[in-house]
């Protein structure tokens, strides 16, 4: 039985949200003694003006308050005005007024000094990120990063950012960004809290390679499946996004290299350079309205052998099916409605990307049928 | 033995007992010291991180949420009214101790491992 207990203790990890549980309660602990201190006094004070006044505890209650409060309004129990009761009364605002005011300034040192409300609010926000599914990790906040949220924003796709610099938290607040973690990116428990397990990628951007390395190992070491978990990350060489991609990332990106492809994309095609455009948003998910998608026709699916005109995806779901790419890799853009799907092949539709959606549930079901 | 533990425990069996007193004799001085009692409880159960440290914090608070009302109805003139509600705060600070008796024994265990 106990080693069992002791096996359970050892396979536990360490979590984020139990570290700022923690924080709250050691916050919450040092306001015991002030609130001790000035609960005692009010407990004093309230009995002894209920026995000078045979038990009047409404106004004895007030009394003690006006009076280690230096209000002071004057004697309002009945007995307070004796000689006894002004006895008590000159002992109870000599060591009550001192208890009060070093107990208030305590408390609000306490209050602000140890951020309460700060701590509070990012334990409330990695309770909020238990809940989400199919997210992504953005590691690193920056121009980049803002650029990238505005994206994934525009499509509805929720994401969590990390990052270690406090100061930029102001910079988080004003942009909206709803969930995020100032904590050491690379840490475990840091990506655990940021709901790894339950995300559908991550963003790796802390503007230097090593920091990158660091994320995308432990990242990796957590979902090791690369079809499961996407890895994007930026890298400073070529050479280093290769060592990225080796390590676990599904693609490393070298921004200089990838500003100048799409630069001399417009160069190259000066003559057609809204089309050059338009497929460069769409690629880039500028384009909202419009989107590329692919749906790979597996060998024993029911579209197999059948013409593009059967499934007329045109007029049921307002997708175009624009080419066709075959199992060699070769593209084939010169389809009518008498090309026939064949196995292997993957469709590439046009449309907007609500009813790529359908069509791709409709694709699916057609082998769910089968089935 | 821990000094905090014992205050702790001292003042979780106060309210109880002064909470009984002033059931079986309700006067207004009781009625105070309980819910004076009930108060220190609470606020030493703040801000302690172990095993049943919530529940016994809700058990306090449940407590004092029937015992302030109880303090104002009974100096508004309805006794019957807050001897009922004395009596639920009875029933929290029963569960108080319970919970801080499994606590106890809960802790010890943790303590052997």
């Amino acid at each position: 039985m106990r080693l069992k207990r002791k096996k359970l203790k050892l396979k536990r990890r360490e979590r984020l949200i139990d570290i700022y549980e923690e924080r709250l309660f050691k916050i919450l602990f040092l306001f015991r003694l002030p609130l001790l201190m000035l609960h005692s006094v009010m407990t004093i004070g309230t009995l002894g003006y209920m026995i000078l006044s045979d038990g009047d505890f409404i106004n004895s209650l007030y009394m003690t308050v006006i009076t280690v409060g230096t209000i002071g309004y004057g004697e309002v129990v009945k007995g307070s005005d004796t000689l006894i009761g002004r006895v008590f009364t000159t002992f109870l605002a000599l060591g009550g007024i001192g208890v009060f005011t070093t107990s208030v300034t305590i408390l609000i040192k306490i209050f602000f000094q140890e951020n309460f409300v700060g701590t509070f609010i990012a334990w409330k926000m990695l309770k909020d990120i238990e809940k989400l599914r199919g997210h992504y990790i953005i590691a690193g906040f920056n121009r980049t990063s803002i650029e990238l949220i505005n994206l994934l924003r525009k499509r509805r796709i929720s994401f969590v950012v990390v990052d270690n610099r406090k100061d930029v938290e102001k910079q988080m607040k004003e942009l909206g960004i709803r969930y995020y973690i100032l904590e050491e990116t690379y840490k475990r428990a840091v990506l655990d809290a940021a709901g790894i397990y339950r995300a559908k990628g991550m963003v790796v951007n802390l503007g230097d390679d090593t920091r990158n390395i660091a994320v995308i190992v432990t990242a990796r070491l957590m979902r090791p499946n690369k079809e499961d978990f996407f890895i994007f990350s930026f890298a400073s060489t070529t050479e280093t996004a290769q060592k990225l991609e080796d390590l676990g990332a599904n693609k490393a990106i070298v921004p200089h290299r990838l500003l100048a492809t799409r630069l001399a994309a417009y160069i190259f095609h000066t003559s057609s350079a809204y089309i050059s455009d338009l497929f460069d948003r769409i690629a880039f998910g500028e384009e909202t309205d419009i989107d590329i998608r692919e749906v790979p026709i597996p060998e024993d699916s029911p579209l197999v052998g059948k013409k593009l005109k059967d499934i007329d995806l045109r007029r049921s779901l307002n997708v175009t099916v624009i080419a066709i790419r075959k199992p060699d890799g070769k593209l084939n853009v010169t389809i009518t409605g008498d090309t026939e799907i064949e196995a292997g092949d993957t469709l590439i539709l046009f449309g907007s990307p609500k009813n790529l959606r359908k069509s791709e549930k409709f694709l699916l079901k057609q082998l769910e049928v089968k089935a | 033995m821990r000094l905090r533990k014992i205050l702790t425990h001292f003042f979780i069996l106060m309210a109880l007992t002064t909470n009984i007193s002033f059931i079986m004799s309700p006067n207004p001085y009781e009625l105070v010291i309980t819910i004076s009692m009930n108060l220190f409880a609470t606020i030493l159960k703040m801000g302690e991180g172990r095993i049943l440290s919530n529940e016994l914090m809700a058990s306090s608070l449940v407590a004092d949420l029937h015992l302030i009302p109880a303090g104002f109805i009974y100096f508004l003139g309805d006794k019957n009214e807050a001897v009922g509600l004395a009596i639920g705060a009875l029933a929290a600070n029963i569960i108080s101790i319970v919970l801080g008796i499994i606590e106890t024994v809960l802790a010890t265990f943790v303590e052997e491992d």
